[in-house]
């Protein structure tokens, strides 16, 4: 059967991204241990990426809270409000918004940096400089996003549900405690464990996206330049590939 | 050829003081058929140029050299050893000892010049003090004549001064042989020279064994002892800059005029 | 190297700050649950848990005291649900508390209410029994609703047709047009005529109710807000129904005196006024009307009273806004 050459292609890139990954797995835990550089990656990847997230993720809560007011007012439930925030954040909101502003930003840099130390050799300088680059600039990477973006998750849930605070006090005042108590009252282990272990995984993938496309860039700053969209383009999408199935998962064990 | 006469006749040439032998090399991308049955010696002190049009497989040949490439066919003996043959931690000992120069520096753009120079440095030799990497740093920038860009980072050097650092990187291992991939490419021919007369002053000073790969004229005119020309995918003609420069070859000349 | 250790350090702190994050939220919840407190159990037996689950709160008097631990199927009458209990409420629970099932919110969780008994009892301890009480649950109500609707309609039905009797008995008829008939009665038959519109009325009003009820519209969650929603309606519902024994006896009443008339005519006792003058007649006719207008009364009496009904009360209220509407854009010039 003939398989059409877009197809062909995209099978063939996902192959190439599943032996990319594998390698991962095969370097990633042999040593030796590019640990000076991974903990440089932890604070550029995390660190820096904090004020972004911090960012959107406060106006994300105030906006959410706002929007959903004349709603739960119209069932007479406003008095729900922080409860039903308090969950949306924690379960999805709080993860997919922080890993898609992380693929913005840390994957589009992955595949942008990568992709011109490819093109202007850098990569193959190191290899002769006695480096393994793959472990020193890719493991490092997946490493440190795969690490971070749950700190960044962490923290951008708790902005997030601050800023809700915020938009809650806009049309009626409700004590700090309270509010906190009330969303606390809602949560369950079972909205933040899975939110939690999947933010791994969209971080995960995020950094192996990001490191394949510049690893594998072609030559010329047009390869980096599309390389670094793609990253970004390919990780979103993975990013609600993986939501869909962390949801599906999370139903199959019943913790829904 | 059998392998235990290869071996003899590698032995025998390593004794002639051959720092690399190429021979009977293959290798292909595809149906590209970059390189067919090359052919190389290079001896201790001695500096050849490989002249090839661009796109002819001469950034390819000294990848293969370094053991970037895999060779599809065919023998890279650097110090005696196969490279092809060779497990990664005897590669990175050779390489310890090999410089190369890129085409395109690749310095690392989001480190200082001097992160720069200290990274073959620290990832070659576990333990070095930091007081001795600090004067190998010195020592590579004096070298060049670009002390002072210590601290600067990559991007705010002029082309010249990158191919500069580049080459003190190089250097800070005091390699047996350097590699050069089209050292004056993309530089106005006034830097080139500077360029050029460097890496004769180099040689001169720690007694490297070069291997040049250029197009340009004034390269092969003031830094080889041997010419070599690669086209489609062989070892074309070999010989002095005066030797080919008297070739009647319409192929060879072309590289003249 | 100063800076890598800065950057360390920064990277440190934002570590740690997510991660405590997610220890306190952790910990928030564990606690909510009761995983990291002291606690006692506490077993009740139910018919029916109506969906309670494991996890869900349980409250004493309405403060959150534990949650549930475990829901156990004894037999196919009994389930045994296991209580856990914060220690602190260990001098407060008694034995003879009631344990019912009720609902946090129309359609939230489940929630088991502890109810401490005014009888003075034994704390409970560790492993002890409380008893249950039978709850009444959303769909039983829209249940009794319908029912209550159904009976409220019949009652208006049956005041209808006690009006036409009394329209269509030309005897009863010649009997109010004489002077000598005191006035009262001709108020009570009036009063009659209220009542039956306002029965017809609530009838309506109360199909509407249990229809939107029913489909779910907005008015379920304006009437039924409350957990205490089965004892209102409860009420509501007594009511109702005497209201439908009165209007029962009212209409017996009334046809009783019709027939009466009746007979009296058609035996050829002669004119009203020959009937009045008799004085058998006189005095059931006098009790009937005693009867008519003190039932008429306790019927309005009732009828107000439901509409005031805690229950009801908003509903009735928005329905009369809307009719005054009505009547607004009605007066107004075309
Ligand atoms: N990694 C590669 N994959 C496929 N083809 C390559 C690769 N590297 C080089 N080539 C091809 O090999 C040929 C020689 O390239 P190169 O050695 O870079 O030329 P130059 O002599 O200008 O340095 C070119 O045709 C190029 O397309
Ligand atoms: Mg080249």
């Amino acid at each position: 059967m003939p398989i059409p050459k877009t197809s062909k292609a995209f099978l063939s890139e996902a192959g190439d991204m599943a032996r990319f990954t594998a390698k991962f797995f095969k370097q990633g835990f042999k040593p030796r241990y590019e640990v000076a550089e991974f903990m440089h990656q932890c604070f550029v990847i995390g660190y820096k990426s904090l004020p972004l997230v911090a960012l959107t993720a406060f106006i994300l809560g105030l906006v959410l809270t706002m929007q959903l007011r004349p709603s739960m007012v119209d069932y007479g439930v406003e008095s729900q409000l922080p409860a039903i925030v308090g969950i949306a954040i924690v379960r999805e909101i709080g993860p997919v918004i922080t890993a898609l502003i992380f693929a913005g930003k840390i994957g589009s840099s992955i595949g942008a940096e990568l992709g011109s130390m490819r093109v202007t050799e850098q990569i193959d300088a190191m290899e002769v400089s006695g480096t393994n680059p793959f472990k020193y600039l890719v493991v490092t990477r997946v490493l440190a996003a795969t690490l971070m973006l749950p700190v960044l998750v962490m923290l951008g849930d708790a902005i997030s549900l601050y800023g809700s605070y915020l938009g809650v006090n806009i049309r009626a005042t409700t004590s700090f405690n309270l509010y906190w108590t009330q969303v606390f009252d809602n949560l369950e282990f079972y909205d933040v464990v899975p939110s939690f272990l999947k933010s791994f995984f969209f971080g995960f993938a995020v950094a192996v996206v990001g490191c394949y496309k510049g690893y594998n860039s072609s030559k010329g700053t047009e390869g980096v330049g599309r390389s670094a969209n793609s990253a970004v383009v390919v990780s979103s999408v993975m990013i609600f590939v993986i939501d869909l199935l962390a949801v599906q998962i999370t139903d199959i064990f019943g913790f829904n | 050829m059998t392998q235990e006469k290869q071996l003899l006749q590698a032995g025998n040439l390593l004794q002639q003081g051959h720092m690399l032998v190429i021979s009977h090399l293959y290798k292909s991308f595809g149906n590209n058929h970059v390189l067919i049955d090359f052919n190389l010696e290079l001896k201790k002190g001695e500096s050849v140029v490989v002249l090839g049009k661009s796109g002819s497989g001469k950034s390819v040949l000294i990848k293969c050299i370094i053991g970037l490439l895999k060779p599809d066919q065919g023998r890279i003996e650097v110090f005696g050893e196969n490279i092809p043959d060779i497990n990664e931690d005897e590669l990175d000992q050779i390489r310890a000892k090999v410089g190369f120069l890129f085409q395109s520096n690749a310095l690392y753009d989001s480190m200082t010049v001097r992160e720069n120079l200290e990274f073959p440095l620290r990832r070659h030799w576990i333990q070095v003090a930091q007081d001795e990497v600090n004067k190998m740093v010195q020592e590579a920038l004096d070298d060049v004549g670009l002390a002072h860009t210590v601290d600067m980072m990559p991007a705010e050097l002029s082309g010249g001064m990158r191919k500069r650092i580049a080459l003190a990187r190089t250097l800070i291992l005091k390699p047996e042989i350097i590699l050069y991939d089209e050292p004056t490419t993309g530089l106005d021919p006034i830097t080139g020279k500077e360029i050029i007369e460097l890496m004769v002053e180099i040689q001169h000073k720690y007694n490297t064994t070069s291997l040049i790969i250029s197009h340009d004229m004034n390269c092969v005119k003031m830094a080889s002892n041997k010419v070599v020309i690669l086209l489609e995918g062989k070892c074309f003609a070999m010989g002095t800059y005066d030797q080919l420069k008297q070739n009647n070859d319409p192929k060879v000349k072309q590289f003249f005029e | 190297m100063a800076k890598r250790l800065m950057d360390n350090a920064k990277l440190g702190i934002f570590v740690v700050s997510g991660l405590l994050f997610l220890v306190l939220l952790l910990y928030m919840i564990g606690k909510n649950r009761n995983l990291f407190g002291s606690t006692y159990e506490l077993k009740v037996k139910f018919e029916n848990v109506q969906g309670l689950m494991t996890g869900n709160n349980v409250r004493v008097s309405g403060i959150e005291a534990g949650t549930v631990k475990k829901i156990n199927i004894l037999n196919d009458t009994t389930i045994e649900v296991t209580l856990l209990i914060e220690k602190r409420m260990q001098t407060i629970i008694r034995r003879n508390a009631i344990v019912s099932i009720g609902t946090e919110g129309l359609v939230g969780n489940k929630v088991v209410n502890i109810v401490p008994s005014r009888e003075p009892a034994n704390l409970a301890v560790e492993g002890d029994f409380l008893s249950s009480q039978k709850n009444v649950d959303t769909y039983e109500m829209i249940q009794t609703l319908s029912k209550t609707n159904n009976d409220v309609a019949e009652i208006a039905t049956g005041l209808k047709t006690t009006i036409q009797k009394i329209n269509s008995s030309s005897g009863l008829w010649a009997l109010l047009n004489d002077s000598t008939i005191p006035k009262n009665l001709r108020i009570s038959v009036a009063n009659i005529k209220v009542a039956t519109g306002k029965a017809a009325g609530m009838a309506n009003s109360l199909n509407e109710l249990v229809s939107d009820v029913k489909s779910g519209k907005g008015s379920l969650g304006e009437i039924l807000k409350d957990t205490g929603i089965a004892y209102n309606l409860n009420e509501a519902i007594l009511k109702i129904n005497k209201v439908g024994s009165e209007a029962d006896s009212l209409a017996r009443e009334v046809s009783e005196l019709i027939d009466g008339v009746k007979q009296d005519i058609n035996s050829g006792k002669g004119t009203v006024n020959l009937i009045l003058r008799d004085s058998v007649a006189a005095a059931k006719l006098s009790v009937s009307l005693d009867n008519i207008q003190k039932g008429t009364d306790g019927f309005n009496q009732n009828m107000e009273a439901l509409k005031h009904s805690f229950l009801l009360s908003g509903y009735f209220r928005k329905q009369e806004k809307k009719k005054q509407k009505a009547e607004k854009a009605d007066s107004l010039p075309k």
